[in-house]
């Protein structure tokens, strides 16, 4: 099932050295590139069907399409490198492993939008990763792939790593901004959009590592080539990172459309320790948990996950074997969202904390049927009230796991036991 | 988040030594605003002393042409800033979801017990600090701990004690 | 209005003015949307949600009003039970860290917070498990005094510091629900401006160290006034109450929006003026040094006007339009000189090029419009000529340091007519005590030529006399500045076409200003 589009070179040593990169291949598609018309390298990717691998998933030429023409602004590019949404490390493989890859990206769709000045916004937490992005970039500096000359052509490229410091929230494009331009990362209200307005109000373009990094790919190939993996209206290939109760946790790529159990089972070595299925989060923690069944007729692409009421995301599928406390997962899980809310808007900034001390009243066995209830709807009240959806990222996972575990809820609630997970496992 | 905005007085001047002047200053070519240089300023700072003490961020504030409580309100927003000092040895675990299903705890318990902290706190030799972190990216190879910014991960209890043996 | 816009409002048709957020398009109509971030003088921010309104087939269905421009056939939706849920939403978000210490609050009666919760909510609250804690009482500088616990972290405050005064003094830190307003350790507000953040804060969390617990809102009377401590003129709210047994007494003046003169704001001197209107006033009447009556006072002052062959009239740069005219009228009748010399209230930089002018008198050019001499060299002359001066209300402490001057009049006999107790007048024979701008009405005009009414808001349990009263008691005959209106039209052409009564809220600007043009 697997495939090595964008992990190609990952298993190759030293592959983030620009020797060993170049001689499979890296920066072998400027030639081509610099020989086409900006607005057809763009017109390449709407064609490739390439979707914003970040979790949106919006069409990313069609995102780039949007910037206003014949502006006196300079345009920018941030490339979001923030991966912080739990359950994700994708793009973590292509900054260690390829970050040549993602060079080579970022100077495709410079040119293609016409952008001369890109910034890497890399989570902090990124430490040895950030150490070999710029090394790569300082190499590609000194070999002229990036500069006042890219390759040799009348096009000036430079190129910036930012580092963040710790926010989950400048994963948004917007707080992602607001970071660069030295201000906490507190999204911005849309419209405008970036854009029209974006980094130092200039027109900008955000994109995730991972779509940078199938633009080579797609300009080498040909969007046809692209298609031919994953579905009509999910194309391509995706860096999935599988973890939690399974035996073989990783990141594997795959083409979109694949069945979701197919997947865990062949590839990742299905549930671990023999044990029973209780759920699958298919993109990351922000998206809504599907039950055994419905995991069982998912596929792995934007459509499938939508017809079941979730969301593709970033492709971080978790496994949650039967020994799972929903509760305390789900504890787990607003304790995160409440530590991430940026604290701009009051109902995420004081609803999220209050969802916490509700499900800890539970923990704590001190939790009332009502307060099913109560959850609930504070979800509904929190959940597009706000500037941005990490809001929403929260709500939407806690809701699902209220419907469809209620019962685990209400027995902390009847149990005279706070914790009857673990009396059973006694 | 717990209150961030105890900040704590060095007591010290505060200014870039020389190598970080020199970073300073060739960074902040690369953006049209001073402002954007707060962040990769307060990371400067926080290489050079190992924490953010109130000199130092009012020495930010100064440097990049801001005011003191910007610089403040970002030391205080992001979490990777150290707003006091932390031990020789900085561990943080990873508490959130992949990791957190993976048996994080055994691992806060055990360096818990080990070096006789709760996270948040720093040992009184000042060698080590605990921390429990969110997501840190490696779920893949959970639970993940990281020391003074390096990973280590799939970790177990057995990993940890050859890891804690190797520092000193 | 401009250009205007047709908008549905619940339905009903509404026509507002174009290229305005709903909040202000649709005030200006008279209705109201709830919010506490939003506020015109430092824009939209959008953090507060509590301005959420439904937009009929708008994509998306919900949008805050503050960032929403009134646009042609919009159909926005304030009373469905969708949005009265957000709202009640909102409020509960908001409340549920609160402390809600209103009893104990200067801010009750007057919060925002307070007033919505009556307006959209009244609900129970369902918050039973512990709240956060902040900080309570921490000293901001300047007289503002902070409480994080009750703050709702709309920002007003710090984007007034960042976006108006430039000083940046405040943030807020931290993020989720620990996020708060702060000072960085050992940099307070300072800033000439501070005590607007306490009016700008939409409840409790701003109090003013002057303010607190003294008065209780409710029990405040809110007069406009016009403040008289520059050449500014800015407009503010006198904020006054006559306590059970006790006497009418201000508490606090607050800014009033004036866009054609001070925006939204008052500078923290002016604010805090009202101190002098309480305190320090002059109320017993002197004659040789021993207490009199009122009346024996007056008395004294005609018998020495009768006796003058040259009596000096002193006028003030605070006087309104009317009383100068007044005094000019008696000088003319007891055939007396007129000297505006006030040198000493310029004060040479002080001012700042936003709200502070450096000439702290409030109607120079109302001097200069009905020619009253200013200069030093006159008043020597004229002083040195007189046997009598009677000084209106010219505060001579401002010139203190000018020692010929003082010397020069504590050689003459000479009588203050004084809303305050001064120094300079401690050599005067007779002193007469008198109303000040708080307690009477007049026009007065600023040094950008807008000329402005004011009305009395302060009545005192002995009301003291203003200066054209005491004018016709010393034989003159104006008994009422508009009645005397017509007089001071014919002389002064630029106010030719100005009608006391017809002077707009936020004054009139005066055309074709330029050299004194006094035609009588």
């Amino acid at each position: 099932m697997e495939v090595k589009i964008l992990s190609a070179k990952f298993d190759i040593e030293d592959s983030h050295r620009l020797e060993v990169a170049k001689k499979h291949g890296a920066y072998g598609t400027l030639e081509k590139l610099f020989a086409m018309d900006p607005a057809d390298v763009i017109e390449e990717v709407k064609n490739s069907g390439l979707r914003g691998r970040g979790g949106a998933g919006f069409p990313a030429g069609v995102k780039w399409g949007f910037l206003p023409k014949d502006l006196d602004k300079p345009i920018y590019l941030a490339v979001n490198s923030d991966e912080s949404e739990p359950a994700t490390f994708k793009d973590r493989y292509i900054l260690v492993r390829d970050p040549h890859m993602m060079i080579e990206g970022i100077i495709i769709c410079c040119y293609a939008i016409g952008s001369h000045d890109s910034y890497i916004y890399i989570r902090g937490e990124y430490t040895s990763q950030l150490k070999i992005l710029q090394e790569a970039i300082d190499e590609a500096y000194e070999a002229g792939y990036l500069g006042e000359q890219v390759a040799g052509h009348d096009f000036r490229l430079d190129v910036t790593v930012h580092r963040g410091a710790g926010a989950y929230v400048c994963g948004e494009e917007t707080a992602l901004l607001e970071s660069i331009e030295g201000k906490k990362g507190q999204p911005r209200s849309k419209p405008p959009f970036p854009a029209v307005v974006g980094l130092y109000d200039c027109p900008t373009i955000i994109n995730n590592v991972q779509s940078i990094a199938s633009l080579p790919f797609i300009i080498e190939k040909g969007a046809e080539a692209y298609r031919a993996y994953g579905t009509e209206k999910s194309a391509g290939t995706h860096l999935f990172g599988i973890s939690g109760h399974v035996e073989k946790p990783g990141m594997y790529e795959l083409p979109l459309g694949l069945p979701l159990m197919e997947v865990l089972n062949e590839v990742a070595g299905g549930v671990w320790k023999g044990r029973q299925l209780k759920g699958v989060i298919p993109g990351g923690s922000s998206t809504p948990v599907l039950t055994p069944e419905e995991a069982h007729t998912v596929t792995l692409d934007y459509e499938s996950m939508a017809e079941h009421k979730t969301m593709f995301g970033s492709g971080g599928i978790v496994v949650l074997d039967e020994t799972v406390d929903i509760v305390k997962l789900v504890e787990n899980l607003i304790a995160f969202y409440h530590h991430e809310s940026c604290g701009q808007c009051t109902p995420c900034r004081e609803g999220l904390g209050w969802m916490l001390k509700i499900i800890r009243k539970f923990i704590a066995g001190d939790g009332r049927e009502d307060d099913i209830e109560l959850l609930l709807e504070l979800c509904d009240n929190i959940e597009m009230k706000t500037v941005c959806v990490l809001s929403a990222a929260c709500t939407m996972p806690v809701r699902s796991y209220l419907e469809k575990f209620r019962h685990e809820f209400e027995s902390y609630i009847n149990s005279s036991n706070s914790d009857p997970v673990q009396s059973q496992a006694e | 988040m717990s209150d961030r905005s105890q900040l704590i007085s060095s007591g010290q001047p505060f200014t870039f030594d020389s190598a970080r002047d020199a970073e300073f200053e060739r960074l902040i070519k690369r953006y049209p605003i001073r402002e954007s240089m707060i962040m990769p300023a307060l990371w400067l700072a926080q290489e050079q002393e190992g924490w953010l003490s109130t000199e130092a961020i009012a020495y930010v504030a100064e440097r990049v042409g801001t005011y003191p409580a910007k610089v403040f309100e970002l030391a205080t927003f992001y979490t990777m800033y150290h707003l006091k000092p932390v031990g020789k040895y900085h561990l943080c675990v990873c508490r959130t979801l992949s990791c957190y299903l993976r048996e994080k705890q055994e691992i806060v318990d055990y360096l818990a017990a080990e070096l006789g902290l709760r996270p948040g706190e720093v040992s009184e030799d000042g060698m080590f600090s605990l921390e429990e972190v969110e997501c840190l990216g490696h779920c893949g190879t959970a639970p993940v701990i990281q020391v003074n910014g390096e990973f280590h991960e799939e970790m177990n209890v057995e990993k940890l004690k050859t890891l804690l043996a190797g520092l000193d | 209005m401009g250009e205007t816009v047709k908008l549905f409002v619940n339905s009903q048709e509404v026509e507002v003015a174009a290229g305005k957020n709903l909040i202000d398009a649709l005030a200006v109509a008279g209705i109201q949307i709830p919010h506490f971030c939003y506020h015109p003088a430092l824009g939209a921010d959008g953090n507060c949600r509590m301005c959420l309104v439904e937009i009929e087939e708008g994509r998306p269905p919900v949008v805050p009003a503050c960032k929403t421009p009134a646009m042609e056939g919009m159909k926005v939706v304030l009373d469905s039970a969708m949005i009265k849920k957000v709202q009640q939403d909102m409020l509960e978000f908001e409340l549920i860290n609160h402390p809600v210490d209103c009893p104990v609050c200067d801010q009750a009666g007057e919060c925002d917070l307070q007033d919505y919760y009556m307006a959209y909510s009244l609900e129970e609250s369902r918050m039973d498990v512990p709240q956060v804690n902040k900080k309570k009482k921490l000293d901001f500088g300047c007289g503002v005094v902070h409480d994080q616990e009750r703050c709702v972290l709309c920002g007003r405050c710090v984007r007034f510091t960042r976006q108006i005064t430039e000083t940046g003094e405040l943030g807020i830190v931290n993020r989720t629900d620990a996020a708060r307003v702060d000072i960085f350790p050992g940099k307070p507000l300072d800033n000439r401006y501070a005590l607007n953040i306490v009016d700008l804060c939409p409840v409790g969390a701003m109090t003013s160290s002057d303010f607190r617990f003294k008065q209780r809102a409710w029990f405040l009377t809110r007069d406009k006034g016009v403040c008289h401590g520059c050449a500014k003129g800015c407009n503010m709210y006198i904020d006054h109450h006559r306590e059970k047994y006790g006497d009418d007494i201000i508490y606090r003046y607050r800014a009033r929006t004036n866009l054609q003169v001070n925006g939204y704001f008052i500078c923290d001197e002016g604010r805090m003026s009202y101190h002098l209107q309480n305190n320090d006033r002059q109320t017993e009447t002197i004659v040789g040094g021993a207490s009199v009556s009122f009346d024996d006072g007056i008395k004294a002052v005609v018998e020495k006007l009768n006796q003058a062959k040259k009596p000096l009239m002193i006028v003030s740069p605070n006087s309104t339009v009317g009383q100068m005219w007044a005094v000019l009228r008696i000088a003319t009748l007891y055939g007396g000189d007129v000297s505006g010399y006030s040198d000493g209230y310029i004060i040479e930089g002080s001012g700042d090029d936003y709200l502070i002018h450096e000439d702290k008198s409030a109607n120079r050019r109302g001097l200069e419009l009905l020619a009253i001499k200013q200069d030093r060299a006159h008043l020597l002359e004229t002083l040195g000529n007189a046997d009598l001066v009677l000084n209106f209300d010219n505060d001579f402490h401002f010139s203190a340091h000018d020692i010929e001057v003082a010397k020069l009049l504590s050689e003459k006999d000479y009588v203050a007519i004084c809303s305050h107790r001064l120094t300079a007048f401690e050599t005067a024979s007779v002193v007469i005590p008198i109303a000040s701008y708080s307690e009477y009405d007049g026009v007065i005009i600023n040094h950008d030529d807008v000329i402005q009414r004011f009305s009395r808001a302060v009545h005192k349990n002995n009301p003291p006399k203003d200066i054209v009263e005491i004018t016709r008691l010393l034989g003159g005959a104006i008994t009422d500045w508009k009645r005397a209106w017509p007089g001071i039209r014919q002389t002064i052409s630029l106010l030719r076409e100005v009608e006391p009564d017809q002077i707009p809220e936020e004054g009139m600007k005066l055309m074709n200003s330029g050299e004194p043009d006094v035609t009588a």
